[in-house]
């Protein structure tokens, strides 16, 4: 049976012992000083928890245990034995006979596989019907069990809600867990990565090409520097130049100068920027602004000028940033007390002194932290300077020349051949734990100014 | 009394005089500059997203459109190899094939047009077996049949490339035998090497695949844990943990839950899962929607706390006061006047995972899928990533169908945004 068509069954199931039970409760015995004590409904829920959680439980057990009694059951099988005893080759030949199992027709490669192909078929199939009988048994006596126990004065409520608690905690967990789940992967395959290569080399080593590792020494050609520098130009510096000056100055514009009606209308639009998605931008960079900017280039007479510069994915990015600033800088500049502002006007100061003079010193940590925040998204933008960037790792202060960052090269080296083990790939994982303890600081920080801030002026 | 006197000295200012004068038309002039500054920021900003939409729409809107050339098939003269009563079977394919269908068709293309480049698509053969196979019966007459032509006679009829190429496509144009119509293949075929009959079918399921995954799992445990953080839980060590660490994975980059899908659901399934059995194909949308589900589930639990805290508690108060449960009064009062707020944050989380695609490159979701997904472990790939895809490739005919899918992208997100922006506005309760 296919683990849909269990779902829905078990679920099913749990929807007639509701019923049932409810009906049940409705019938109790209420006479004299016997008062339900939970309403009919919940003695409902107690029932169908009872037949749906431990199957459900069972289930999930049984989906991680099966395949290894399916491996079992396949060793077993006197073909089994020519199976190479060398980890790789015999994976590659079980695996190729469990997808002759599932695909009707499908020829193998190897004899070996279809041979153990009809054993692993049979395997599942024993095994799969042994789950779901044992599933479906169980639902069955999870549910008798709660409907024996259901009475007039019958505890349901509490219990079922006590159980809802757990379910809640239980959600609220994975947050930490994910959390804990990313820097423990990253710290692992890091750990892996800096067993080959020394910290030192790739924090401070300036020479990065990937393309060829000398074994004896990978750690010469995985020095870091550049990309760090090349992530810091285009992402904390072009793309902040572009994106601070118009985010900030539309926010101010949309909030101190424009008409409830223009606001009303420009402020989603401005938003829109925000909600297209990267790869449209990054593809908008590579065809249309890219060679814009190398042309420019040409004409101001740059012999070399990069069709992947540093410029195009950064002018792009700032854009992508704009609404960013533009809603935290306002966010901010809203959060000054109106009296500073009405005390400076009813001084005769014009309303752009105002907002130089008192708003914007004000406002001033938050439109910080702000920038923090949109620095930390710009180095972490992937697609940009994925399709718009260069992948030569160059260190230069020439806008018009090429530079690569991070993310793209994280994307560069676990796209290519998919072995796991080599320094290469694990170079990525070292790269993205640097990439997520600097945002993760960015974060860190930038909240941290602006719970300061706030309690300024509370 | 002195000092008053001794301030009164001074003369008043005189703010008809010309310094003063001078003075203020300094400051106005200023305080018109900052505002003009501020008003060409957002026209620029504006502008910018404008010309963005107008060239992806440019390019984009001939990417819908593909030319045809009409070829005569004399059937029964070409006497093809075929048994009629396999057309019917499963075996058809390998039957047409067998009968040297494609040279065929290729012979009778570049006798209808014998110039520099071919007349037909790579594959447009196909077209002229699925009519075949449509209705055997054409094998008995002579037909018409509408193929797709090749990119570079698609380019010359709109006057682009060899002249040589030009000159002939207009004199086909004038036979009536070429035409320019709304591509069908685009919106239900999958992805090809030929670009004359790719389409994003086949992408646009694996999102659909992928997101319901990401709903399914995102949805639920976001909603759950924010009721536990806003209604039940005590602040202490670990809600404050629980709470930083949601705050923080909103900000983390979308890259690094590519690098969590990778190590996680591939790594440790390749280094634990696999003396358990199968592996799951490394572009399966099960995986992609697990990741993205991660990487949306915070945006979630935030737009559904504020939600919450948007409830009065005075209908808290009431309904305990009649006798409810807390739990009760979350899941019978809050919850469902929470609910449309609790969906707007939802659609618009939705949205960014439906436009992501840094993480599902990393998880090899960028795999070449011919056939479009069955199921939730097939391989399969995204929208955006077709679009990333198609993006490399060099033919103009590509350029146009990258266009043509990132409207489509964008479409599907204006109605996403569009229906979240009408939730708001239509359940939106100011209390």
């Amino acid at each position: 049976m296919s683990p849909f068509a269990l779902l829905f069954l078990i679920a099913g199931l749990g929807l007639i012992a509701w019923l049932t039970a409810r009906a049940r409760a409705m019938r109790f015995d209420r006479g004299g000083a016997k008062r339900l004590h939970s309403l009919p409904s919940q003695h409902g829920w107690y029932v169908a928890m009872w037949t749906v959680l431990p199957a459900l439980l069972f289930l999930a057990v049984w989906g991680s245990v099966s395949p290894g009694l399916v491996r079992e059951a396949v060793m077993q099988h006197p073909a089994a034995k020519q199976l190479p005893a060398f980890d790789f080759e015999r994976e590659a030949l079980l695996g190729e006979a469990s997808r002759i199992a599932h695909t009707p027709g499908a020829k193998a490669f190897d004899p070996l596989a279809e041979q153990l192909a009809e054993p692993t078929r049979a395997a599942e199939k024993r095994y799969g019907w042994t789950g779901t009988a044992a599933a479906i048994l169980l639902a069955f006596a999870g549910g008798a069990f709660a409907f024996t126990r259901i009475r007039a004065g019958f505890r349901a409520r509490s219990r079922v809600e006590r159980a809802v608690m757990l379910i809640l905690l239980v959600a609220s967990l994975i947050a930490i867990l994910t959390t804990l789940g990313i820097f423990l992967s990253l710290l692992w395959e890091s750990l892996r990565f800096f067993g080959q290569v020394s910290v030192f080399d790739f924090l401070f080593g300036t020479h990065w090409s990937p393309q060829v590792i000398d074994p004896a020494d990978p750690g010469a050609s995985l020095g870091a520097v550049p990309l760090f520098w090349g992530t810091f130009f285009i992402g904390a510096v072009i793309a902040m130049i572009v994106a601070i000056p118009f985010g900030l100055m539309s926010a101010i514009y949309l909030t101190q100068y424009a008409a409830p009606r223009v606001r009303r209308w420009m402020k989603p639009i401005l938003e829109i920027l925000a909600g297209v998605p990267t790869v449209v931008y990054g593809y908008f960079a590579a065809l249309t602004v890219a060679p814009a900017v190398r042309d420019l280039a040409v004409s101001l007479g740059m012999t070399y000028a990069s069709s992947e510069s540093a410029l195009a994915a950064g002018l792009v990015m700032g854009v992508m940033i704009i609404p960013f600033v533009s809603s935290m800088a306002d966010d901010s500049i809203a959060a000054v007390p109106a009296a500073m502002r009405d005390g400076s006007l009813a001084m005769g100061a014009t309303t752009s002194e105002t907002i130089r003079r008192v708003l914007l010193p004000a406002a001033l940590p938050g439109v910080v932290a702000g920038v923090l925040l949109a620095v930390s998204r710009a180095i972490g933008e992937t697609m940009i300077v994925v399709m718009a960037a260069s992948g030569a790792a160059t260190i230069t202060l020439n806008p018009f020349e090429s530079a690569t960052t991070v993310t793209k090269q994280i994307v560069d080296l676990l796209t290519g051949e998919a072995e796991f083990d080599s320094p290469k790939t694990l170079a990525a994982f070292a790269l993205g734990l640097t990439l997520f303890v600097v945002t993760l600081l960015l974060n860190i920080v930038a909240l941290a100014v602006v719970k300061r801030y706030r309690e300024a002026y509370e | 009394m002195n000092k008053r006197l001794a301030s009164s000295d001074r003369a008043p200012t005189d703010w008809k005089a010309e310094a003063m004068q001078k003075r203020i038309r300094r400051r106005y002039a200023a305080e018109r500059r900052f505002k003009l500054m501020g008003l060409a920021a957002v026209v620029l900003s504006a502008a910018f997203l404008a010309f963005l939409l107008a060239t992806m729409a440019a390019n984009g809107a001939r990417g819908f459109m593909r030319t045809e050339v009409a070829l005569e098939f004399d059937f029964p003269a070409l006497a093809l190899p075929v048994d009629r009563a396999q057309l019917s079977t499963p075996g058809a394919d390998l039957a047409l094939a067998g009968a040297e269908l494609e040279n065929v068709v290729k012979g009778a293309a570049s006798a209808a047009y014998p110039g520099p480049v071919p007349l037909i698509s790579d594959n447009g053969w196909l077209t002229v077996r699925d009519a075949i196979k449509a209705d055997p019966g054409i094998l008995g007459r002579k037909e018409r049949i509408w193929i797709p032509a090749s990119p570079e006679i698609q380019l010359a009829l709109r006057g682009e490339g060899d002249p040589a190429v030009v000159t002939g496509a207009s004199k086909l144009e004038g036979l009536g035998a070429i035409r320019t119509g709304f591509n069908r293949d685009f919106l239900t075929a999958s992805n090809s090497t030929d670009p004359m009959v790719a389409g994003i079918w086949g992408a646009l399921k694996g999102s659909l695949l992928t997101m319901a995954i990401t709903f399914l799992i995102a949805f639920p445990v976001g909603v759950l844990s924010a009721i536990y953080l806003e209604e039940y839980a005590t602040r202490n060590r670990w809600t404050d943990l629980i709470e930083v660490s949601i705050n923080n994975l909103a900000a983390v980059p979308s890259i690094i839950f590519g690098l969590l899908g990778l190590a996680v659901f591939l790594g440790t399934w390749e280094m634990f899962g696999h003396q358990f059995g199968p592996l799951l194909p490394r572009s399966a949308a099960v995986v992609g929607g697990l990741t993205l589900a991660l990487m949306i589930m915070p945006v979630i639990v935030i737009a559904s706390r504020n939600a919450i805290k948007a409830v009065p508690p005075s209908i808290r108060d009431a309904a305990l006061g009649i006798g409810a449960s807390r739990v009760q009064v979350v899941f019978h009062h809050v919850l469902p006047l929470a609910m449309p707020g609790i969906l707007t944050g939802t659609i618009i989380g939705m949205a960014r995972a439906l436009g992501e695609t840094a993480p599902l490159l990393l998880i090899g979701m960028r795999a070449f899928v011919v056939q479009p997904p069955q199921g939730f472990t097939d391989p399969a790939t995204v929208l955006p990533v077709q679009i990333f895809l198609w993006s490399d490739e060099v033919s103009r005919v590509f350029v146009e169908k990258t266009s043509a899918a990132i409207i489509v992208l964008l479409v599907f997100l204006l109605a996403m945004n569009g229906l979240a922006i009408y939730l708001r506005n239509r359940f939106e309760t100011r209390w």
